[in-house]
């Protein structure tokens, strides 16, 4: 063991960064539960060594030619062999890096954001399930390891959505994440299970090698490439299973801005991505995909243009641009979609992280409340938050900017137009939705309300006060943010160095980038100028003096409650869950239950006592009968043998 | 045949099988009145046999396979009885099962007050059956050892059970006599087709049955085995017997009783009878898809824990009869793996529940509610196991089922489709149920109840330890099972 | 007259109406005279056949002897019966005995 140690540190390095936090949530659960300080520490002392790991890693292998894969076997039945391994190639480091540095920050962040709650321990234990499971799931180097760890992590998201397993409403969110996401997931376990049967290997290598060289039928890779997409559509909140992740911000922020913006939503775009020249073997599959991305991309935006929740704006942010992750790829533009889910990890999880400072400070979602309370105050965060916004909307010089321009460069490269419109548009919607939560706080209507106790306090002392109150634990919450928000601003930078480190090395996925062209400046005039757009109608609306900060969407009051019920998406669900599941199979099975199968039996033992009862009545208990019988027996037996 | 095996040195076959029964004698020779001596002595005698079924998981040669530890002495030579005792891949999962049940079981019981001597004794006659049966390769000690754990059922549930316990007890008991009045003329009649000279299970098998003779028997035994196997549509008895009986009966029941009808179907049903097994495996898949799609439905319906258990046992049982229905490798791995983690997780449901409603003096899910935040830790042993019910991966009934559907859906693909989507539904009642139970606002009603002390929450933390183990670990189990499957699918 | 069939036919006549007293009579005492009179009559027909058949005079003697210890036997553990009937119920009309009723 130790010389395979010694010759090759690289297993050990991901075996500690990816196995550590395993360890971590172990011995809290265990063993530090009444000792949330220790169980912190020990969560975020995992987690460090998973991001030295993670940049030793990436230091030593970006300029590896070849993947570099390990595997042993961790079940062997029959001809099926479930590996567990790493298989480290640009794209993995990548979504590595992005994960463990994500990880450290919100953990980091949530030492100020959970100070004082019961639940700390358990919050760090589940925090370092998530690290664990969400890196294996990275580096898995076959479709079963990551699907393994993809319900993991699905356990961990309802673990840290139903956190405060108290309010009615979190346990809720936390089923429902957890049961919508098991649709899709059935459907990936099945397409993995086909491509098992059909191609006998689940090696993502194998597959993808496979795959381009068209030595896989096109039939079976359209119909697991389609079931396989199902479990993006769960995961990464496409239509029609969006609904779980507005839902989901029932959690404590700082795991909406891991799990659900940042890294597990993304986990389904990740996977598109890891077997990308798969899924372009199959035109079919690419197309369903392009469509399911758009269409989800314009719901959501539609949805976020409505919501008072700041969460749930980033939320529905979140589905939307995922959707926009998904077009890229489906459009061909592997380099745009894993470019955007890069930055968009960025400047989503600093978002939200802006959005938790807020929460923690005002103990409201309601965005107009906030901005209402002095929201402005806070004055770092919310030149962070603007950052994000900025970036959201696709602004230079922020990292937004960068892959907005790649993913619309790609769009505009495919041959049918109206998929380039669509992302137009959501741009547009992007900006504008962004922009007006960002008006809310910074220009509320009427002025900041002075408040008596507390917050007059804090009016007079301002910022310097609160610092003042609770300066470290503020402090634990801003410096995560600024970092994020420097990355936001200077990934954008490295596009290109970052476009050769993923795409150079080896996989030529970037065939449907051809948009850079001719075209590009029209294009990109376009994109900027519709940001300003949509900032323009939030400021108009929102931003200037004497704003009604309305919306012109209430003037539509249908169209509002479209928007507002999420074009109706829940109440479908909760219909046919009502009629189909719980009115129909349930109820009819339980009564086949109880009256068919019980009832026949009870009818069985009901007509042998009754039998019993009516013979019983021959028994009179009068000698003589019973001797009469006796000796008519006799007399029949006897006449027997005479005749 | 028999010259390749080797006789063990120390029959510690037998010595497992004699921890149960000296184990019943010495409690029935303490004074009734010593309860905590009558306590410590059984919790004794189960620790005994799960350290001896470890050493014989941990001395079962894996390379070589195959029968070990055989011990065979001719008993009724005009009828061809052996005693014959031995483990391989199949049973040792088995017999290693029991014991953790028991031992687990047993301990769980450690606050029983009425009767405490007459409640382990039948135990460990229960428990003495059960063995019996699983390290048992003669068809007439099968059935007499089978028959051995059915009877102290009926006192165990009827003086000792809750919800409608006589009835409960009556049902189970009936039930499982019907059962067994299928499996004994199966039996004999395989006893007869080979000549009535032996019922050793490996000369029979050997002797190979005409294909009538074998669908007629075949049938039989998987009817009478099915029954206990809780076979849709003759599940029934089993979640009425769940809630009906107490806790550590509860959990043997479910965990180790239930196994022993889905081992039958695969000791002697399709040991002895690979040709019926082929005719009537369609039938076999049919209803082990519609048991793990309708116990999940009904599942949804159920507002008693006890019952919602049950039911999930009924579509837990299916995906095993789904597996064993496949006739493939992965298949009959999946379903005996399915057994065991089956076992292990419904004694923790059990266990886990056991201690709330001792405490509450209610299983009803509407009466409850809240109860994390009074008991986390009791609460965390039902979630856990309700996790790997849905089949949370590492956990060990995942593998299980990952095996049984890749195979499943090879074999039939339109009934494994349906049987996925049974996934999704148990998804949703097993959260629906911790929702419900365990979730909201605190209770005032149970805010009194301690946690769970740590000295009863020992044996539910044992469990949720093999739980997880095997399933990080899954090689260790089934390179066991499989080293007995792959030679056994080789001669259907 | 000194036939077979006339012992015969008496043995008969005394079996029959031991059959009709028994299954007629309600009084348990009169069952067992009634019992008494059937053994007589097989008893009869033994000595009978013994008489006129046997090639070996003594057998049938020796079944008749065995059959009154039996008759007796009979009547102590019967009268003894009917005394804890008796005790028990006041009577000893077989019509108040029926505890076997199902």
């Amino acid at each position: 063991m130790a010389s395979i140690f010694l010759q090759d540190p690289i297993l050990p390095a991901v075996a500690l960064g990816t196995g550590l936090p395993f360890l971590a949530m172990a011995l809290i659960l265990i063993f530090t539960r009444h000792n949330p300080r220790l169980s912190s520490r020990i969560s975020i002392g995992a987690i460090s060594v998973a991001v030295v790991s993670a940049v030793y890693l990436l230091v030593k292998l970006h300029a590896a030619t070849a993947p570099i894969q390990y595997q042993t076997a961790w079940l062997l039945s029959d001809t099926l062999t479930v590996p567990f391994g790493y298989l480290l190639d640009p794209l993995s480091l990548t979504m590595l890096m992005i994960v463990a540095c994500i990880s450290f920050l919100v953990q980091i962040y949530s030492l100020g954001y959970m100070a004082g709650d019961p639940g700390f321990s358990r919050y760090y234990a589940f925090q370092s399930l998530f690290a664990w499971a969400m890196m294996n799931m990275v580096i898995a180097p076959s479709m079963l390891q990551l699907f393994i760890f993809w319900e993991l992590v699905g356990l961990a998201s309802y673990l840290l959505i139903g956190f405060y397993y108290e309010k009615w409403s979190a346990s809720q969110a936390g089923k429902k994440a957890f049961v919508m996401t098991r649709v899709g997931d059935v459907g990936f376990f099945l397409g993995i299970i086909l491509l098992t049967l059909g191609f006998g290997n689940l090696g993502i290598i194998d597959i993808n090698e496979a795959a381009r060289s068209g030595s896989m039928s096109s039939l079976l890779i359209t119909v697991s490439g389609l079931l396989i997409f199902c479990g993006v559509i769960g995961k990464s909140a496409q239509f029609p299973l969006l609904t779980w992740l507005p839902d989901a911000m029932e959690g404590p922020t700082p795991v909406s801005a891991l799990l659900h913006s940042a890294t597990m939503v993304a986990a389904g775009v990740y996977m598109f991505s890891r077997i990308f020249p798969f899924f372009a073997a199959s035109p079919d599959a690419m197309a369903f995909a392009l469509f399911i991305g758009t269409v989800t991309m314009l719901l959501a935006s539609t949805m976020a243009m409505v919501t008072y929740d700041l969460k749930q704006v980033w939320a529905y942010s979140t589905v939307s641009q995922l959707g926009f992750m998904v077009m890229a790829l489906a459009a061909g533009g592997y380099f745009a979609g894993v470019f955007h889910l890069t930055t968009h990890a960025g400047f989503k999880a600093l978002l939200f992280l802006c959005s938790g400072i807020f929460i923690h400070h005002y103990h409201t979602n309601d965005m107009r409340v906030i901005g209402k309370s002095g929201g402005r105050r806070l004055v770092i965060p919310i030149a962070c938050m603007t950052v994000g916004a900025l970036a959201l909307s696709g602004l230079f010089p922020f990292s937004g900017f960068f892959s907005k321009e790649a993913i619309l460069g790609v769009l505009a490269g495919h041959p049918n137009k109206i998929w380039l419109a669509a992302g137009l548009l959501g741009a547009l919607m992007t900006a504008y939705y962004s922009f007006r939560l960002i008006f809310f706080i910074l220009f509320p209507a009427g002025g900041i309300e002075e408040k008596a106790g507390h917050a007059h306090h804090e009016d007079i002392h301002g910022h310097e006060a609160h610092e003042g109150d609770h300066g470290f634990t503020f402090w634990l919450m801003v410096i995560p943010v600024m970092i994020l928000a420097g990355i936001t601003l200077v990934l954008g930078f490295f596009q290109s160095s970052f476009e050769h480190f993923l795409v150079g090395a080896g996989v030529d996925a970037h065939a449907g980038e051809g948009g850079h062209g001719a075209g590009h400046y029209v294009l990109l005039v376009a994109a900027v100028s519709m940001a300003l757009l949509g900032i323009l109608g939030a400021w108009i609306e929102f931003g200037r003096k004497g704003a009604a900060q309305q919306g012109f969407l209430s003037k539509f009051p249908r169209v509002w409650e479209l928007f507002a019920r999420r074009w109706f998406m829940d109440d479908f669900f909760r219909r046919s869950l009502d009629r189909f599941v719980y009115g129909g199979l349930t109820s009819i099975f339980t009564r086949n239950d109880r009256r068919v199968i019980d009832g026949g039996i009870d009818g069985l033992c009901f007509f042998t006592i009754a039998g019993g009862r009516l013979f019983s009545f021959l028994q009179s208990g009068m000698l003589q009968y019973n001797l009469l019988v006796m000796i008519g027996a006799v007399g029949v037996i006897i006449l027997y043998f005479l005749i | 045949m028999m010259t390749s095996m080797e006789m063990a040195q120390f029959p510690i076959l037998t010595a497992i099988l004699m921890s149960t029964i000296v184990g019943m004698l010495v409690i029935l020779f303490i004074p009734g009145d010593r309860t905590k001596l009558i306590k410590q002595v059984s919790l004794s005698f189960a620790g005994l046999g799960l350290i001896l079924c470890l050493w014989l998981y941990y001395a079962y040669d894996v390379q070589k396979g195959g029968l070990q530890f055989v011990e065979r002495y001719l008993w009724v030579e005009s009828l061809g009885i052996y005693y014959f005792n031995a483990v391989d891949g199949i049973n040792l999962p088995m017999l290693l099962l029991t014991s953790i049940v028991l031992f687990t079981g047993v301990w769980t019981m450690w606050d029983l007050e009425l009767r405490v001597k007459e409640f382990f004794a039948l135990t460990y006659l229960l428990v003495a059956g059960v063995y019996g049966v699983f390290m048992s390769m003669d068809l007439f000690w099968i059935f007499v050892w089978y028959d051995v754990s059915l009877f102290p059922m009926y006192p165990l549930i009827a003086i000792w059970g809750g919800t409608r316990k006589e009835y409960g007890a009556m049902k189970l008991t009936l039930y499982l006599l019907a059962g067994s009045a299928l499996i004994l003329p199966g039996i004999l009649y395989l006893w007869a087709q080979g000549g009535g000279q032996t019922f050793d299970l490996f000369e029979l098998q050997a002797m190979g049955f005409s294909p009538l003779v074998q669908k007629v028997a075949f049938i039989m035994l998987y009817l009478g085995f099915g029954i206990l196997a809780a076979a849709w549509p003759f599940h029934t008895w089993s979640p009425v017997g769940h809630v009906a009986a107490p806790t550590a009966v509860s959990m043997i029941h479910a965990g180790v009783l239930m196994k022993l009808g889905a081992y039958g179907i695969l000791r002697l049903g399709m040991t002895l009878c690979p040709e019926g097994l082929a005719y009537w495996a369609d039938l076999m898949a049919l209803l082990a898809t519609i048991g793990i799609v309708y116990g999940a439905f009904v599942g949804l319906a159920q507002t008693d824990l006890k019952y919602v258990i049950g039911y999930s046992s009924v579509s837990h049982m299916g995906m095993v009869g789904l597996g064993l229905s496949t006739m493939t490798v992965n298949g009959i791995n999946g379903a005996v793996f399915q057994m065991f983690a089956h076992g292990v997780m419904t004694a923790l449901f059990f266990s886990a529940v056991g201690y709330i409603y001792d405490r509450t003096h209610t299983k009803m899910i509407p009466d409850l509610g809240g109860l994390s935040k009074t008991m986390p830790v009791a609460s965390s042993f039902f979630i856990v196991a309700a996790f790997a019910g849905i089949g949370v991966p590492c956990m060990a009934s995942f593998w299980a089922e990952l095996l049984v559907f890749i195979s499943a859906v090879k074999t039939y693909p339109v009934r494994g489709i349906f049987a996925l989507l049974g996934l999704v539904v148990s998804a949703l009642f097993m959260l629906r149920v911790v929702q419900k139970t365990f979730y909201g606002e605190k209770n005032e009603r149970w805010a009194h109840i301690p946690d769970v002390p740590l000295f009863l929450a020992t044996p539910r933390i044992i469990l949720v330890g093999v739980i997880i183990f095997f399933g990080l670990f899954p090689k260790l189990m089934l390179d066991v099972i499989q080293s007995a499957v792959v030679p056994f699918v080789s001669s259907l | 007259m000194n036939e077979l069939s006339t012992y015969l036919i008496v043995a008969a006549i005394l079996f029959s109406m031991g059959l009709l007293g028994l299954l007629q009579r309600r009084n348990l005492i009169g069952m067992l005279i009634s019992i008494e009179l059937m053994l007589n009559g097989a008893s009869l027909n033994f000595m009978a056949f013994n008489r006129f058949l046997a090639p070996e005079p003594a057998v049938g003697q020796i079944v008749t002897l065995f059959i009154m210890g039996l008759a007796a036997a009979e009547a102590a553990i019967g009268l003894s019966i009917i005394l804890a009937l008796f005790r028990r119920m006041h009577s000893i009309n077989v019509e108040r005995a029926q505890q076997l009723r199902g």
